[in-house]
């Protein structure tokens, strides 16, 4: 959908230099020292899928509110390319001429600010209609298209307001509206929730992925907090200091983290809802399992930290039973035992079964109702492991803390 | 005399500016004067055209428009207070007078907005012109009036054209240098919403930059005319007609009761005016929160 590839942006006045500097491999400082630029930008590539939720994470000055403005050339790129696919196939963003850079940005290269950029002496319904209107779709149809969109995004009946009558939250509403009727594939988002409050965003971002789910629009989403990049991205750029220093999948980033930047973020994030249950498990095979006996067809399984209760597995991974206090447990998906009323104490006559693919806010939610090691299975229903306590609390701190103890961390 | 003996002490350094001036108003004269007579035939037709109208218009049906157009823009308080001032203009027997001066201070400010409003778009967008402009814009705005009288008389012969030109001259600035400013001030990130959605240069102008300016505008346009009403006076010196001429006449025969009613009648004319054009700017300015 969009691929760009080795983008570099220079401020300053002998942006050619640096770049051959920096090709020779000189520091930042030295560039700076020699020339008086700035490199904004250093070396970006990357590719996305249509449809694909991308976030680009930094701290303020790491050069992410600079490529983004490269993507659409509110800020021209000093080299790289910026290929964006099309009906007439793949074109250059940053070789286009200025009737085809407008008209990309019109169809293809919708964008949303921090600060909304909303037009302040029009109604609500003649911003959203603005790109409709530089398009020179007609009046009609953009009004048609802009109620639409305003319903789509939860203003309706707000049209013949004026934004400064709105809310911020709200009016950032009004701003997705604008970037979403213009129609194009791609989003550009530029800290579209930071300026606003945190019950807010939270809604904000429920609402962009509820959207995202309907739309299916290939996003380019700038933030400098983390846990929305978690919450949000099919997949993280991590960048500082103008260059990607991670890219990678949600989990990836907080089980993983590559350099001890990307570490130090991941330390203050919340990882339960990126963990999975299926890595949080421990299978069968690891040394905090013991098996107690072998039987025809199967084995019988226990959790150290829960030596009392046993696991009946099947050689083919199916959990035939659960036994605690001398007595079989019933085998309960997970869904099924949070519909219900929470318990007075915790069930020991029920186990949790979860899918690998939930999440460690899922273990969290089936130990506080169960109190016997949560079963965690495949798309089969074969045993990947078992999660107690001890993994829950392993998982929190493991997989957040890398200050002291990098085992774990960088495995 | 003591003032004669120190001058003396520059008499060897001396230079003839006085001269040279009046050389180049000469030589400007001899060889261009055609070229600012032709000047004054499109100032001449819009001056005519609208005197022409008001000059028309029944006095009972042009306080009905400006008192129901003010009531509508700013509240009846200024609706009524324009009936009120109109009708008391007409009550002292200048209403023929007082739509010629409206006329030439329309005219004065449709020619300013024609020149003034690209200049200052111009200024906005370049530092450069900016620079260029300003110093024009200081001595156009602080040469007393009554110096570049001569010249003015001396190109573009007497009358009230000539009146309406020393008028647009004086209060041209304030509406160059405020459209500049407006524009300066629009937020940057309004600006690149309107380009990342594809803008135009000319729909950011249009569709961005002058909406989000106007109120500032108005504000020079605000001013413009009230340098504008300013110069009826001086403009009557040099022969042109209107409100000035009662008041100049009452100056030079000493009648104070004719130069009063005159004086009396500019003023009101500029407070409509100006409370008028005042509610245009708030309205935008309301609108925009």
């Amino acid at each position: 959908m969009i691929r760009v590839e080795s983008l570099h942006k220079v401020f300053g006045p002998k942006p050619d230099e640096a770049l051959r500097l920096l090709a020779e491999g000189r520091t930042k400082d030295e560039i700076r020292e020699a020339t008086g630029d700035v490199i904004g930008v250093q070396d970006v590539s990357f590719e996305l899928k249509p449809g694909e939720f991308f976030v680009i994470m930094g701290l303020s000055g790491s050069g992410k509110s600079t490529l983004l403005r490269c993507i659409n050339r509110l800020i021209a790129p000093t080299s790289g390319r910026v290929w964006l696919q099309t009906d007439d196939g793949e074109i250059d963003v940053a070789q286009a001429g200025p009737s085809e850079l407008r008209r990309l940005r019109q169809e293809h290269l919708a964008m949303v600010f921090q600060r909304f950029g909303l037009l302040p002496h029009r109604t609500v319904r003649d911003n959203v209609a603005y790109g409709l209107e530089v398009q020179r779709v007609g009046h009609a149809e953009r009004v048609r298209r802009a109620d639409e969109t305003l319903e789509m995004v939860g203003l309706g009946g707000w049209g013949d307001a004026l934004p400064s009558a709105l809310s911020g939250g709200m009016q950032q509403r009004v701003g997705l509206a604008r970037a979403l009727a213009a129609g194009g594939k791609v989003l550009l988002m530029d800290e579209p929730f930071s300026a606003l409050d945190p019950l807010i965003k939270m809604q904000m971002q429920e609402e962009m992925i509820r959207l995202q789910r309907q739309l299916g629009r290939t996003i380019i989403f700038i933030t400098h907090d983390l846990d929305e990049a978690l919450r949000l991205g099919d997949r993280i750029a991590i960048m500082d200091d103008g260059r990607f220093v991670q890219v990678g999948v949600p989990e990836t980033i907080v089980t993983e983290p590559r350099t001890p930047y990307v570490a130090d973020f991941v330390a203050h994030a919340d990882p339960t809802g990126v963990i999975t249950a299926g890595t949080v498990a421990v299978p069968p095979e690891h040394p905090r399992v013991d098996e107690l006996r072998r039987e025809p067809g199967s084995r019988v399984l226990s959790h150290r930290t829960q030596a009392e209760v046993e696991i009946e597995v099947a050689d083919d991974g199916r959990v035939l039973g659960m036994r605690a206090d001398g007595a079989g447990a019933e085998l309960v998906p997970i869904d099924t035992l949070l519909a219900e009323e929470a318990p007075t104490s915790r069930y020991r006559d029920r186990a949790a079964v979860v899918h690998a693919d939930r999440t460690l806010r899922t273990l969290l939610a089936a130990r506080n109702v169960c109190n016997l090691p949560v079963l965690v299975v495949d798309d089969e229903e074969r045993l990947i492991g078992l999660v107690t306590e001890r993994e829950i609390i392993h998982a929190i701190i493991e997989k957040r803390g890398h200050n002291g103890d990098t085992n774990g961390v960088t495995a | 005399m003591n003032a004669l003996l120190t001058d003396a002490v520059f008499d060897p350094i001396r230079i003839p500016l006085d001269d040279w001036f009046n050389d180049f108003i000469n030589w400007l004269t001899f060889n261009y004067r055609p070229t600012f007579q032709a000047m004054k035939v499109p100032v001449e037709a819009l001056l005519d055209g609208v005197s022409a109208v008001l000059l028309w218009l029944p006095p009972i049906a042009f306080i009905a428009l400006v008192a129901i157009m003010a009531w509508r823009v700013a509240g009846w308080r200024i609706g009524a207070l324009a009936a009120v001032s109109f009708t008391l203009i007409g009550m002292v027997g200048l209403w023929d007078l007082t739509m010629v001066t409206l006329s030439m201070v329309a005219a004065s400010v449709v020619v300013c907005l024609i020149i003034g409003l690209p200049l200052g778009i111009l200024a906005a967008r370049s530092d450069r012109f900016q620079g260029g402009l300003r110093p024009v814009l200081d001595v156009m705005q602080t040469t007393p009036a009554f110096v570049y009288l001569v010249p003015v008389v001396m190109l573009f012969s007497i009358g009230t054209v000539a009146g309406v030109i020393a008028t647009i001259i004086f209060a041209l600035p304030p509406l160059i240098r405020l459209t500049d400013l407006g524009i300066r001030q629009v937020p940057e990130d309004v600006i690149e919403a309107a380009e990342a959605f594809g803008s135009s240069e000319r729909e950011v102008l249009f569709k961005v930059r002058l909406p989000l300016a106007l109120p500032t505008i108005m504000a020079g346009v605000n001013q413009t005319i009230m340098l504008a009403l300013s110069m009826v006076v001086i403009a009557a010196l040099i022969g042109a007609g209107g409100l000035g001429r009662p008041v100049v006449e009452g100056l030079n025969a000493l009648r104070i009761g004719q130069a009063g009613i005159g004086g009396l009648a500019i003023v009101l004319l500029a407070i409509v005016l100006d409370r008028l054009t005042q509610a245009f700017g708030e309205g935008g300015a309301a609108k925009r929160g």
